[in-house]
């Protein structure tokens, strides 16, 4: 599996560690239901056939954190974008 | 210098040693040749949040190159600039003792500047079968009609991370960290035994 890393080029996943799901958003934790919400956001995960956005840090090259869109069933990878950079994976 | 066979070349050498300079593998004209002996100032420059592009141009500016954010080695007659991520550059300098000192006055506070004089250890190796070598380790695509003289790359060889880059048409440069000086050295004599290679060792660090 070759990730495309926007700064170095396209690289073996094993110069990547993975984090997980980048599609979470941190919940406000002054919210009323603000435990419920962390609960959730810590530990609940889909687990989706087919399209996926993750997490790759790229220790082994740039050191930076990327977005990468990835499908679960065939390790395809459509796109990978720094995650400072807003936006979706290429 | 001692000279090495083929059969093992590595014969009798502990393996948390440097092997020492001599002659490698295969007998005739080296393949390869394997120095370390030269130990530029180096210091890491990272730019502060949206500087990059100010400070590649201070950089190209201050040595005489032309630097760009991206993975390139700029090579001047004393200096070169290598790009090792977004907005990161390593700076070697043959001539500035200080060199983390000038780059601070020079950048100020656009960049946050650490020495890295002893961090790592200089690979210059040189000869046709450079790229076959290196290929035993390597993850990414350094054939020559590809990685160009002044491609950088940041990666793994044989596991061990290392930023290199092609200086010239058959000269590349590979620092590695300090402390994996014994094990990168054995993968070098191991790799390019087949090829015959030429070792000279350096010297320790500035302590």
């Amino acid at each position: 599996m070759r990730i495309p890393c926007p700064y170095c080029g396209e690289r073996d996943a094993h110069e990547f560690a993975y984090l997980g799901d980048a599609t979470l958003t941190r919940p406000d934790p002054a919210a009323a239901e603000a435990e419920q919400a962390f609960h959730d956001y810590v530990y609940l995960r889909d687990n989706p056939a087919g399209a996926h956005e993750e997490w790759w840090y790229h220790a082994n090259g740039c050191r930076q954190w990327l977005r990468v869109a990835r499908d679960t069933r065939t390790h395809a990878i459509s796109g990978a974008v720094a995650a400072r950079v807003a936006g979706e994976p290429a | 210098m001692a000279d090495h066979s083929s059969h093992d070349p590595l014969a009798g050498i502990p393996f948390d040693r440097v092997p020492p300079s001599g002659a490698y593998g295969a007998g005739g004209a080296a393949g390869v040749t394997v120095a370390t002996t030269d130990t530029p100032f180096i210091a890491l420059v990272v730019a502060r949040n949206g500087f990059a592009a100010s400070v590649a141009g201070r950089l190209g500016r201050a040595f005489g190159v032309e630097v760009a954010d991206q993975a390139r080695a700029a090579i001047g007659a004393a200096s070169t600039v290598v790009g090792t991520g977004p907005g990161r550059f390593l700076v070697l300098s043959k001539t500035e003792p200080d060199l983390a000192g000038t780059l601070r006055a020079l950048l100020g506070v656009e960049a946050a500047i650490t020495e890295q004089d002893d961090a790592y250890v200089t690979f210059d190796l040189a000869g046709d079968k450079v790229p076959d070598l290196i290929a035993k380790g390597a993850l990414i695509d350094l054939d020559p009609r590809v990685f160009l003289p002044g491609h950088a790359a940041t990666t793994v060889i044989a596991h061990i991370g290392v930023t290199l880059w092609r200086v010239h048409e058959s000269g590349w440069r590979l620092l590695v960290a300090r402390s994996l000086e014994a094990s990168f050295t054995r993968f070098l004599v191991a790799s390019g035994a087949e090829f015959g290679l030429r070792l000279e060792n350096g010297t320790a660090g500035r302590g």
